[in-house]
């Protein structure tokens, strides 16, 4: 064996070596993937409920509370805007006499969220307690979550947020992707969303969000009182967020 | 016939003035990156309802024609046929740096340019296509460099079996960028078809570009080609343009067929620019002419015309491209199905159909890419021997017949 020849058998066997080592890592971190169990989320799940029949039309307070709690990049531009939670109007095609609904929109948080399916580093992922969450450190931008996602919930930051209105919480880099989180900061204080806040204090108390899981909770309740719609169910994503009057 | 492979002495004006255009080309796109990188992808002109622009159309045209430059170096190196030996180093070479080309579109397409080579590799993601494809895609990458090198030392046994190996996994790459799209949940891009229309609609590309390179590339360095040997492969571009006209049909067909997609189907076949692409440019320039052409009995043996045909199956299958990724954007998610949305006054959000238009900024990084790969072709035509002495009908066998 001359030199050339060992240096091309030994480059070989150290290519070899590291794709093994490299396919053996990723076989195991799936393995030994964590199940979330001795997080205090465990065995929740976090859903929200949206009562059409109370929401006023041509109230926004609900946007203007989420736009401050989490610096919302609003360069101005309908192209770039993010919308963490955004409010429309519906009118049923075949039937003028049906009146007008006003619908928020927001993230649904899927029990199998596409967004999360589609992520390539697993920056965006469903916590223990349902809430689907992005780790902006972690994004690399490739905005395939916002072409997956069936409800236009995601967006991306084209530009930076330029203003800063809650220290507590970050603002994005440009060049990530995010949705709704539910104030997941908030709810670790025992605290509520924003816009559930702002809907109690300022609009009609429509928003109510809450651990479905929980027999006892207000959002159970709504749900097993009430009958309940969620947006295009027959796309098997299982939103979590449930409209009454829809 | 023994074929000699040589490389081009490359020392005249041309070759390097050609270098330096190249050169400033990939800098331009690298400028423009840059900038993008540090004020926002929205110079691209991307927007949240289109997040995918000009950028990823560009790296599935590029990826695309990898598969059929190793269609080509298949014909010898998978199906023995010696006749096509002379190509099958271009072929490689050229199927090695498009999947170059594509995997840096998807680059500096990237939000986070910064991360792209850490975090996918140790958060990977084996339900997201995106996360399988780059997998496929430096695997293939590595498989040609092997299988160069195999061609260069002249290792006949282990090119056949390196070879064999490149065809089926060029198969898995281009069947896994038709399912980044066609796995998607939206109207215009949920489709079983699209990974087997990609990869018909990239062998035609791919064949149509070694027909443009291998005879410039000969005219240019005055060497002698047989006509026979480009006229098969017309003819073998000719069946795969048959193919990708069976599956696009199919596919709008059952579009058109199903209540609930008929709407989207309308939209796709009538509904603006994208369908002026779809019918003058995929439809005409892209299938009916090519295979005009290349069934008449007279201009289907003439060299000069395969070229006009090759050219415009070019240009219909960037077309098609365009028309895979853009219109499933444009056209919006059916949120609310028998509803009209409208949005409440005082809130910009774009909820129904919208427009696209390519920006200087994305033409600029493609054709930074094009500078990036053609600098490395035309510098691997000097430093490597991937050009032969000549590319003659075999006298045994005459493949045109």
């Amino acid at each position: 064996m001359n030199r050339r020849e060992f240096l091309e058998a030994g480059g070989g066997i150290l290519f070899a070596g590291v794709s093994c080592a490299y396919a053996g890592h990723l076989l195991t971190s799936y393995a030994t993937k964590t199940t979330g169990e001795d997080s205090p989320a465990f065995g929740k799940k976090m859903g929200m409920v949206i009562d059409v029949n109370k929401c006023r039309k041509g109230c926004t307070e609900c946007l203007k509370a989420c736009k401050a709690e989490n610096n919302i990049a609003q360069p101005g531009d309908s192209r770039w805007d993010v919308h963490w939670i955004r409010k429309v109007t519906l009118k049923d095609k075949n039937n003028t006499n049906v009146p007008e609904k006003p619908v928020v929109l927001l993230c649904n948080h899927c029990d199998k969220p596409p967004c999360a399916q589609v992520c390539p580093v697993q920056a965006t992922f469903k916590r223990p307690d349902g809430i689907v969450i992005v780790d902006y450190h972690r994004c690399i931008g490739c905005r395939y979550c916002v072409i997956a996602c069936p409800y236009n919930a995601r967006y991306f930051n084209f530009k930076e947020a330029e203003v800063w209105s809650n220290k507590g919480y970050p603002r994005r880099t440009h060049g990530v992707a995010e949705a709704c989180n539910l104030c997941a900061h908030r709810l670790e204080i025992g605290d509520v969303p924003a816009c559930v806040v702002a809907c109690q204090n300022i609009g009609a108390g429509a928003i109510t969000v809450g651990d479905m899981n929980d027999p006892e909770s207000d959002i159970s309740k709504l749900i097993a009182n009430n009958s309940t719609k969620r947006i295009r169910m027959d796309l098997g994503t299982e939103p979590k967020v449930h409209y009454i009057g829809l | 016939m023994e074929v000699k492979f040589e490389s081009v002495e490359g020392r005249s004006l041309q070759y390097y003035l050609l270098l330096l255009v190249l050169a400033l080309m990939a800098a331009a796109g690298a400028a423009v990156t840059w900038w993008a990188s540090i004020s926002g992808l929205w110079i691209t002109g991307m927007t949240n309802r289109i997040p995918w622009g000009f950028q990823i159309v560009m790296a599935v045209y590029y990826i695309g024609f990898s598969e059929g430059c190793l269609v080509v170096a298949g014909l010898y190196g998978v199906f023995g046929k010696r006749e096509y030996k002379p190509f099958v180093r271009i072929a490689v070479y050229l199927a090695m740096l498009f999947l170059i080309a594509g995997l840096l579109s998807i680059f500096t397409d990237q939000g986070r340019m910064d991360r792209v080579f850490v975090e996918p590799f140790i958060h990977f993601n084996l339900q997201s296509m995106f996360s399988i494809n780059p997998i496929l895609y430096l695997g293939h990458i590595v498989i040609c460099l092997i299988f160069l090198g195999a061609l260069f030392k002249e290792k006949e046994g282990f090119t056949r079996v390196i070879a064999t190996l490149a065809f089926a996994w060029a198969f898995c790459v281009h069947s896994g960028t038709g399912a980044i799209f066609g796995y998607g949940a939206r109207e215009l891009y949920e489709s079983p078809m699209l990974p087997a229309t990609f990869v018909a609609a990239a062998m035609a590309s791919g064949i149509a570009l070694m027909i443009v390179v291998i005879v410039s590339l000969f005219k240019i360095t005055k060497r002698q080609v047989d006509d026979g040997l480009i006229l098969w492969l017309g003819k073998l571009m000719a069946v795969t343009i048959t193919v990708v006209v069976y599956f696009v049909f199919v596919e709008n067909a059952y579009r058109a067929y199903i209540v609930e997609l008929r709407e989207a189907a309308h939209y796709y076949l009538f509904g603006g620019f994208h369908s002026i692409l779809f019918w003058f440019g995929l439809v005409l320039c892209g299938m009916i002419l090519p295979m005009l052409i290349i069934f008449n009995r007279k201009t289907g043996h003439s060299v000069r015309w395969v070229i006009i045909a090759s050219v415009l199956v070019l240009f219909g299958v960037l077309c098609e491209r365009y028309v895979i990724v853009l219109p499933g954007l444009t056209h919006p998610p059916d949120l609310f199905p028998g509803m009209e949305i409208t949005t409440v006054p005082g809130i910009k959000v774009d909820d129904g159909v919208v427009s696209y238009s390519i920006s200087f900024v994305e033409v600029v990084q493609a054709l930074g890419v094009v500078g990036v790969i053609g600098f490395l072709f035309v510098f691997g035509l000097k430093v490597l021997k991937l050009l032969p002495n000549e590319a003659r009908v075999l006298d045994h066998h005459t493949p045109a017949s």
